[in-house]
């Protein structure tokens, strides 16, 4: 049968159907409380509330066009701006400090092993650490501690920051900023915007840059590449997406947040012998563990294990009824989800000390003995099968097939089967920029960022990615807007039939699909790495590169620092949510247009999802004109 | 200028060229004037597999073109860019067709030009068992003429078919490469337009094995990326119609390697390869895979040098047949009788015979193994003609003690043995036949007493024995059929269903061969059939029969019948040797073979009787066939047999007049059937045939109607 990508009517179908349920056992949801919430707070909207100090809050009107202190509304707007950013780079780096911790604390016989020694070798070379003759795990701890390190350097700036071209260090280091030690950059947004302290919008944004950068290129670089060492670097795996993936006759066990760490021991235990003869002595057929967020994304990546959905989708898998416990770690998990499993028999299991909510049992996660927190985890939702009110049970059947785990590594090692041994050199992005520079591709967009009730959910991740591929543009994804791709299907390899008809060769002679999954929100370092191996590749700058960035549904303060990390690479950023800026043209100038001068790219902002496709899709192509291709 | 600009500017120019020649013609001839490229049914036959029109006259080639230009969208994307390039190609066809007008032979030798539809069919066989693993196109002038020769002989030493276009073709006429057909290397023209005709043939080759419907540009298109081994090779340097044309060759699948310093495509424009890797560069870019055979004699040894001839006077020595006592002879015998690899020459070598001078030999090989059985000795045998053929300098004809081998002045003095001879029957039966044989060695005799012993005593006895085994074997005194879909590459929903009396159409598989070919693998092409569950005698109708032709043909067919062309007949690939179709005024059959390229009195040529069947498709009233299927009394057997036959050509009847008559003779008690049979010296005109038949009294004219 021909290919056909799952509509956003057949999606939402499913979900007012699990809404449904939801009514009948009186559950909330994120709909219900949107109405509640809306209209938002026009203050808010525009980022002209100062709540700062005490002497405020202050919020700018035309009557009142200075806060107590006398800051005006750029000031205000700017430093917002600027703590929304921290906010997303501390949350970023401090998951990647729990990876690198949680590889100091790697040994051969515990819960943690070093999975992919090569790549830890790699780094450790370019780290200038010698590797010769040296125990893996020693290195390992080694290496682990300089990372640990970067995050409180007393001086000198990130060291991935090498991994960038010549020429993007250079305007780094003109703009005055490359990231010194992460957690400075942290602090130093923090005082900057203080009472009594920084309000010129150029200081502020520049502030932002590199705080974003520090994120980027320094702690939620390291969460990947530590990752990596610890539990494999990625390669393509097929594995399938959406809430068909829950098995009604098993039992479920959904794992939901960012860090993959205690979630792949869940999968460990849930193949475990014993436990499947527990889960049968309790009247399932198996296991099942299927993903939410990027933790999903994680452990999709390295293992293959199903996508139950993205950020919205996360109370839609408590409401099947069929959710024998949601596992969760850190970040973008709603305190919803306490209340809502108390409607069902699901068990809502927190487990960091940094992600605690009511109305969950807490199963702290400790590095040394990990592995018997996850099988704790494991047993009791197992256990918990039986208290399944079946009445309650419907897992709505949509359920694609993805291909997923394509690290820089990987997306290197199959262009190889493109290239001629003739001719060509092994390993290399070559065969990529010759698909851009001969036309063959116009381009590349990464997709990423999060879900947004201010937008009609998934709509725009789908409807961009759709256009783009129409238009030969290759897609590479991660985060939520990677898993919308794969909840409808775009991952697919078969998805190669609605692309254009360059980007679908490209797809059949590379054996690929035509939305490459990158990962979790973290691994958009990954795509960092990957420009400038392009650029270095192509033997141009990342700004001239015919490459955007789009973050059509993002929320979280996490997505802004992202952004900015990616401006400041030199990529052009598309959003289709206005970051909370508009109270001040200045801010907004700089982010869409100043910034340029620093760091040759800037952001667009653009509600209307068809003009934001149109306006990408401009870019790439003035971009291949200035370079002549 | 980037890619894409490069080729719609290429495009642009090769329409403005075309839309003058065409203007030009018009003003000349008028618009009514016929256009056509002879021996095709699809002329023109690029444009009418493109869009499903065909064009017979000058006018509709502008109406043509006016469809041409709505391909020719400009939108920087590599659909554009593909279709603009389709378009290149279509228009190379028109300004090529235009020098067919009032000449069917515009291209004078080494030039080829365009190639016929029976061309296309013949090369169906080669192409799809993989003999010709592919069909480079080497466009333009190499750096130096050695290196372009080079280039061209590591093609054909591989058994592919080359074909030129441009200054290769003088560069190959400097170096003195052979060229033409037989030895697969053919210079199609020395204007870029001239490629035309080597995407005709491919596309043909989508119509005719691959049932492509004219119009279906998507399935064309696929057909020739997956099933069409070709390639192009551009020389520096290209210019913009070369790009396009280019685009054209890449949309088909076929990959470009050049040695230009342009773009790169993945697997589809590779440039800056050196000429020397280009054969390589090319192989892997369109997964060919040779095979190799690498037989230790003085000279090359491939398939490209099959059809090569070895003229009178450049013979060193010739064995014939004809004149004096010769024989080949494959021979089973014990293990404990056989040392493998050993070789005896008993006689003389060919260095003490003279210069020129006609000679016996007797050459026999003998083999053992735990699977092999006599009944495979006629199947090797019947190999040694392509074995030995495969030498550079050597020609074979003909069979049993009924052959010829003439050896090059060349290949002597480079030292072509006897024991060479035999190397080459030891290898390639090793080779192809490891299953079932374990042990081979190899006798040759050369002293005339020996040869007239040998042929008389051993040879013609067994070959007597074969022949009465041979005559025995009826369909019904077997217990199984076999199925053979070798040509499934080609043509993915055709099955041949082999029978003892109804061989393969491609006249390439006999029964015996078929089941050779099962054993030597079991899982290969060759399946046994068996017919336990008749439905229908008459028409030959098996339920095992359709079971087996539904499963192999992908559920494509549900049911054929052995023995009818009306009922249910069996399909075509296109590869066929002969197509018969009815002829309704004399209540009879029409057979026309590949090699006749005139009229017939259905008002078709072979070509376009061919065109009405072929592609696994059933079409009752026409059937593909073997040649040696003509004599089978299982021939049309529902309709009447041999009876219905009422007109072939004269060269065919001529091959096939012993068998026929002996046939006729035997069901009718008719002698001398054959003279019944009329054929293009006797007419071709339906009213006339149906004269003359009434004045011989065949038999066709008195039998039920057949509709």
């Amino acid at each position: 049968m021909a290919f056909r990508p799952y509509t956003i009517e057949e999606l939402e179908a499913a979900t007012n159907r699990l809404l449904e349920t939801g009514a009948k056992v009186g559950a909330d949801s994120y709909q219900s409380r949107l109405k509640n919430q809306t209209p938002h707070c026009g203050f808010g909207e525009k980022g002209i509330c100062c709540r700062i100090c005490r002497m405020g809050p202050c919020r700018i009107t035309p009557k009142a066009p200075r806060g107590i202190c006398g800051c005006d509304a750029h000031g205000i707007v700017g430093r917002n701006f600027l703590r929304f950013v921290a906010g997303g780079a501390a949350t970023h780096s401090d998951h990647g400090r729990s990876i690198c911790y949680t590889l100091y604390n790697a040994k051969p016989d515990g819960p943690y092993t070093v999975k992919d020694p090569e790549k830890l070798i790699r780094i450790a070379k370019e780290w200038g650490v010698e590797t010769e003759g040296k125990d893996i795990y020693d290195l390992a701890h080694e290496v682990a501690y300089m990372a640990m390190e970067e995050y409180g350097k007393v001086f000198g700036t990130q060291r991935w920051l090498s991994r960038a071209p010549e020429h993007t260090r250079e305007l780094w280091h003109k703009a005055d900023i490359e990231p010194r030690a992460i957690d400075r950059e942290i602090s130093c947004s923090m005082h900057m915007t203080h009472m009594g302290n920084s309000s010129l919008p150029e200081a502020l944004i520049r502030q932002s840059l590199r705080a974003g950068l520090s994120d980027g290129w320094g702690g939620s670089m390291a969460g990947t590449e530590f990752s990596d060492v610890l539990f494999g670097t990625p390669k393509p795996v097929d594995t399938s997406a959406n809430l068909g993936v829950m098995v009604e006759e098993n039992v479920n066990i959904v794992v939901h947040g960012h860090d993959p760490a205690l979630s792949e021991l869940v999968c460990d235990y849930a193949e475990d012998p014993e436990m499947i003869e527990l889960a049968k002595s309790v009247g399932a057929k198996g296991i099942t563990v299927s993903g939410v967020c990027c933790t999903s994304n994680e452990v999709a990546m390295r293992r293959g294990i199903p996508m139950a959905g993205n950020f919205l989708q996360q109370e839609n898998v408590v409401l099947t009824g069929a959710c024998e416990a949601i596992v969760v770690d850190v970040q973008c998990i709603f305190p919803a989800l306490g209340p809502l499993s108390k409607c069902f028999h699901t068990k809502f299991i927190t487990t960091s000390p940094i992600a605690r909510m009511p109305d969950s049992d807490f199963i702290e996660f400790d590095v040394d003995d990990a592995d018997k927190q996850a099988k704790l985890i494991v047993e009791t939702a197992v256990r918990n099968f039986k208290n399944r009110k079946p009445e309650l049970v419907h897992i709505p059947q949509l359920k694609t097939k993805a291909t997923v785990g394509y690290s820089v590594e990987a997306i290197k090692k199959q262009l190889n089967v493109v290239t001629n041994s003739q001719v060509d050199e092994l390993d290399t992005l070559q065969p990529l920029v010759d698909c851009i520079t001969s036309g063959v591709i116009r381009g590349c967009v990464a997709m990423v960022g999060c879900n947004n009730p201010r937008v009609r959910p998934d709509t725009a991740h789908i409807g961009l990615m759709k256009k783009l591929i129409e238009n030969d543009i290759l897609i590479v994804a991660s985060g939520c807007s990677a898993q919308a791709a794969a909840r409808v299907g775009l991952m697919d390899k078969e998805a190669r039939e609605i692309c254009g008809t360059g980007l679908k060769t490209v797809c059949e002679l590379a054996d690929i699909p035509p939305v490459l999954h990158m990962g979790s929100c973290v691994d958009i370092s990954r795509m960092c790495v990957l420009v400038a191996d392009l650029a270095k590749q192509a033997g141009c700058n990342i700004s001239q590169l015919p490459v955007v960035g789009c973050a059509p549904e993002w929320m979280s303060e996490k997505a802004v620092s992202i952004g900015n990390y990616v401006v400041a690479t030199g990529i052009d950023t598309f959003l289709g949510v206005e970051p909370g800026v508009s109270g001040s043209d200045q801010i907004t100038g700089l982010l869409t247009g100043g910034i340029r001068d620093w760091v040759e790219a800037a952001y667009t902002f653009e509600p209307d999802i068809d003009k934001l496709g149109d306006k990408m899709i401009e870019r790439i192509e003035e971009k291949r004109k200035s370079l002549g291709i | 200028m980037t890619l894409f600009d490069v080729i719609f500017q290429g495009n642009d120019a090769v329409y403005g060229l075309t839309e003058k020649a065409v203007d030009d013609a018009i003003a000349k001839y008028g618009a009514d004037k016929k256009v056509g490229f002879p021996g095709t049914a699809y002329s023109i036959p690029c444009y009418y597999a493109v869009t499903g029109t065909k064009v017979g006259t000058l006018g509709e080639l502008k109406d043509a073109l006016a469809v041409v230009k709505t391909l020719m969208t400009r939108e920087a994307k590599l659909n554009d860019a593909l279709m603009s390039g389709v378009a290149t190609a279509l228009l190379a066809e028109f300004i090529e067709v235009l020098k067919y007008i009032d000449n069917d032979t515009p291209y004078e030798a080494p030039y080829t030009g365009h190639l016929p539809d029976p061309v296309i069919r013949e090369l169906g066989v080669p192409l799809v068992t993989g003999d010709i693993p592919g069909v480079p196109v080497i466009i333009g002038a190499a750096p130096t003429a050695e290196e372009g020769a080079a280039l061209v002989k590591s093609y054909q030493e591989q058994g592919q078919l080359v074909t030129l276009v441009g200054g290769i073709i003088d560069q190959c006429a400097e170096q003195k490469v052979k060229m033409g057909a037989n030895v697969r290397v053919i210079p199609l023209g020395k204007d870029i337009t001239a490629v035309a005709h080597v995407v005709s043939v491919a596309i043909r080759a989508a119509l005719i094995f691959g049932n492509i419907k004219p119009g279906d540009a998507a399935g064309l298109m696929a057909y020739t990326k997956e099933r069409v081994p070709a390639f192009v090779n551009a020389f520096a340097p290209l210019n913009e119609v070369i790009v396009a044309a280019g685009a054209g060759a890449i949309a088909l699948g076929f990959p470009v390697i050049t040695n230009e310093d342009t773009f790169a495509v993945p697997e589809c424009l590779i440039p800056k390869v050196p000429v020397e890797k280009m054969n390589a560069a090319s192989l892997e870019a369109r997964n060919i895979k040779i095979k190799i055979t690498k037989v230790d004699i003085p000279v090359s040894f491939g398939s490209a040098f099959e059809g090569e001839i070895v003229r009178r006077g450049d013979m060193q020595v010739e064995f014939d047949g004809s004149r004096v006592d010769c024989c080949e002879l494959v021979h089973m015998k014990d293990p404990s009788e056989v040392e493998d690899h050993a070789f005896e020459l008993i006689g003389p070598d060919f260095d003490e015979f003279p210069v020129g001078s006609k000679q016996s030999i007797a050459y026999v090989v003998e083999v053992a193994g735990k699977n092999m059985q006599a009944d495979f000795e006629p199947v090797f045998e019947r190999k040694f003609h392509s074995y030995l053929n495969c030498i550079e300098g050597l020609m074979h004809t003909g069979q049993r003690d009924m052959i010829r081998i003439r050896i090059s002045k060349d290949t002597f003095n480079a030292g072509f043995r006897a024991k060479d001879l035999a190397e080459v029957l030891y290898t390639q039966i090793k080779n192809e036949f490891a299953a079932v044989v374990d042990k081979c060695q190899v006798k040759i005799y050369t002293k005339p007493e020996d040869c007239t012993r040998i042929r008389h005593e051993i040879a013609i006895p067994m070959f007597d024995k074969r022949d009465e085994r041979l005559s025995s074997m009826t369909d019904e005194a077997v217990d199984v059929y076999y199925s053979c879909i070798m040509c499934q590459a080609f043509s993915p929903s055709h099955v041949c269903i082999v029978t003892p009396e109804r061989l393969g159409l491609c006249g390439a598989v006999s029964w015996f061969d078929a089941k050779a070919t099962h054993e030597l693998d079991p899982n290969g092409p060759c399946q046994v059939v068996t017919k336990e569950r008749p439905i229908d005698e008459r028409i030959g109708e098996y339920e095992d029969v359709n079971e087996a032709v539904k499963k192999f043909s992908q559920g494509a067919l549900d049911d054929v019948s052995l023995y009818s062309i009306m009922e249910k007949p069996m399909t075509s690939c296109g590869c066929f040797e002969c197509i018969c179709g009815i002829e309704p005024f004399s209540n009879g059959v029409c057979i026309a073979n590949r090699e006749y390229a005139g009229q017939t009195p259905l008002g078709m040529t072979f070509s376009e009787l061919a065109s009405m069947t072929g592609g696994g498709v059933q079409t009752p009233g026409f059937m593909g066939h073997g040649k040696h299927f003509i004599a089978s009394k299982k021939f049309m057997k529902a309709e009447g047999g041999i009876a219905r036959i009422v007109w072939m050509p004269k060269d065919l009847k001529d091959q096939v007049a012993d068998a026929v008559n002996k046939t006729a003779k035997e069901l009718y008690g008719i002698d001398n059937f054959c003279d019944m049979i009329a054929d293009e010296t006797v007419t071709t005109d339906p009213e006339e045939l149906v004269a003359w038949l009434t004045e011989k009294g065949h038999p066709a004219l008195s039998m039920d109607p057949m509709m």
